[in-house]
């Protein structure tokens, strides 16, 4: 799966803006919106409030989680932890990135989170590879894995599955003459 | 460029997924099924259901959408794209899964079959021109649904269960392995299940290969 694409997933969470326009509910196919007052705090999906806020529309208010101590400890759990801790967001990753490229004046200490979050990830994307690596070398039929992301599942997704599957190909092909394919590459 | 949402706009009401089906869902409920659809068949090594109908929902939707709400065109754009998403990767995934022996050929609408047959009889007339004639005269044919790769069932796939199942048997790999039976609990995620009961696994019911 594309970046790309888990990033339009995550464009449909929604994130509080403070409009600057007055505009009546609007409806849409993906739901109701509005309506917008200048000065009151609107909930809109993520794909609007970039796109307001390019066109300086609105302030972002960033996300409750979205906050130097909160995204301490939760780094501070995930270290000490094991196992995958729960994410303040699923779209943690994306989301961080969008807002802080594209609002990061309205984010207080900015670079502080992008650290912070970097950290976060940078941890279970190390935890991630080693459950995978104890996955195949165990040869495991199957795995649990709670409070992982898109987006980190993405980056193994495409390895994990195709290494997993040469290797059961090269396990159970001892009989000749089997007609099972290969799937072919999406 | 003209600014979408500061002009007066005269949106029209959403009735809601009103379209003679059975069961009627909100606009959003059906983007939001559209969506899963999308990524299930994505993920999925098999065929799955067709859903068609969902998609002549969603394109009614759409250009009803279009007509009276021209200057939304964020929404439109967004919805457009999950379904230009959608039937790109559901196209290519069909490609791929004409003539088989064993079909779901009901899983296909009538233009993915006919496509499907035109494509088969067009490789073999490719066949044919580049290779066969040329191959001394007993080894002329080629018994095309043998020479189509079957999807691989056995491939290992990342899953989200939406109801609890229980019960789940994990076949074995290698000898000292034992089969052993798994109980799924609801939104816990999985990587990798041998994917034996993919039309199981594909059913909407229980489960998502949403990950």
């Amino acid at each position: 799966m594309d970046p790309s694409e888990v990033e339009f997933l995550a464009e449909k969470e929604v994130v509080k803006i403070i409009p600057n326009f007055s505009l009546d509910k609007i409806y849409l196919i993906g739901g109701d919106l509005g309506p917008f007052n200048p000065g009151l705090p609107v909930d809109v999906p993520v794909w609007l409030a970039l796109n307001l806020k390019q066109r300086q529309k609105c302030r972002i208010v960033p996300p409750e989680w979205m906050d130097v101590e909160k995204l301490e400890e939760i780094r501070e759990l995930e270290r000490k932890e094991d196992t995958f801790t729960p994410v303040p967001s699923p779209y943690y990753m994306e989301l961080t990135k969008l807002l802080l490229n594209h609002a990061s004046d309205n984010i207080p200490k900015a670079d502080e989170i992008r650290t912070l979050v970097k950290d976060i990830w940078d941890t279970r994307i190390a935890k991630l590879r080693l459950s995978a690596d104890s996955f195949i070398s165990q040869q495991e039929a199957h795995a649990k894995l709670d409070n992982l992301t898109l987006m980190e599942i993405n980056t193994t997704r495409s390895f994990l599955l195709d290494s997993l599957n040469c290797m059961y190909k090269l396990r159970s092909n001892l009989q000749p003459g089997s007609s099972v394919g290969k799937a072919q590459d999406h | 460029m003209s600014d979408a949402l500061s002009d007066d706009h005269d949106a029209s009401d959403m009735s809601g997924g009103d379209d003679g089906q059975e069961d009627v869902m909100t606009p959003s409920e059906l983007i939001g099924k559209l969506e899963e659809a999308w990524l299930n068949e994505k993920f999925s090594p098999e065929l799955l259901e067709n859903k068609s109908e969902m998609v002549e929902c969603v394109m009614e939707q759409l250009t009803h959408m279009e007509a009276n709400l021209q200057r939304v065109r964020k929404a439109v754009t967004s919805a457009l794209a999950s379904k230009r998403l959608r039937s790109f990767s559901l196209m290519s995934w069909r490609k791929k899964r004409k003539s088989r022996a064993e079909g779901d050929p009901s899983f296909l609408s009538p233009e993915e079959f006919a496509f499907a047959k035109e494509y088969l009889a067009n490789t073999e007339t490719y066949l044919k021109a580049v290779a066969l004639k040329h191959m001394p005269p007993n080894l002329q044919t080629v018994d095309m649904p043998k020479a189509v790769p079957e999807p691989c069932l056995d491939s290992f796939v990342f899953l989200r269960v939406r109801e609890k199942q229980e019960n789940i048997l994990v076949e074995p790999e290698t000898d000292d392995q034992r089969e052993y039976v798994v109980d799924l609990d609801e939104v816990e995620q999985y990587s990798s299940f041998n994917c034996q009961g993919a039309s199981f696994l594909g059913s909407d019911a229980v489960v998502s290969f949403q990950l």
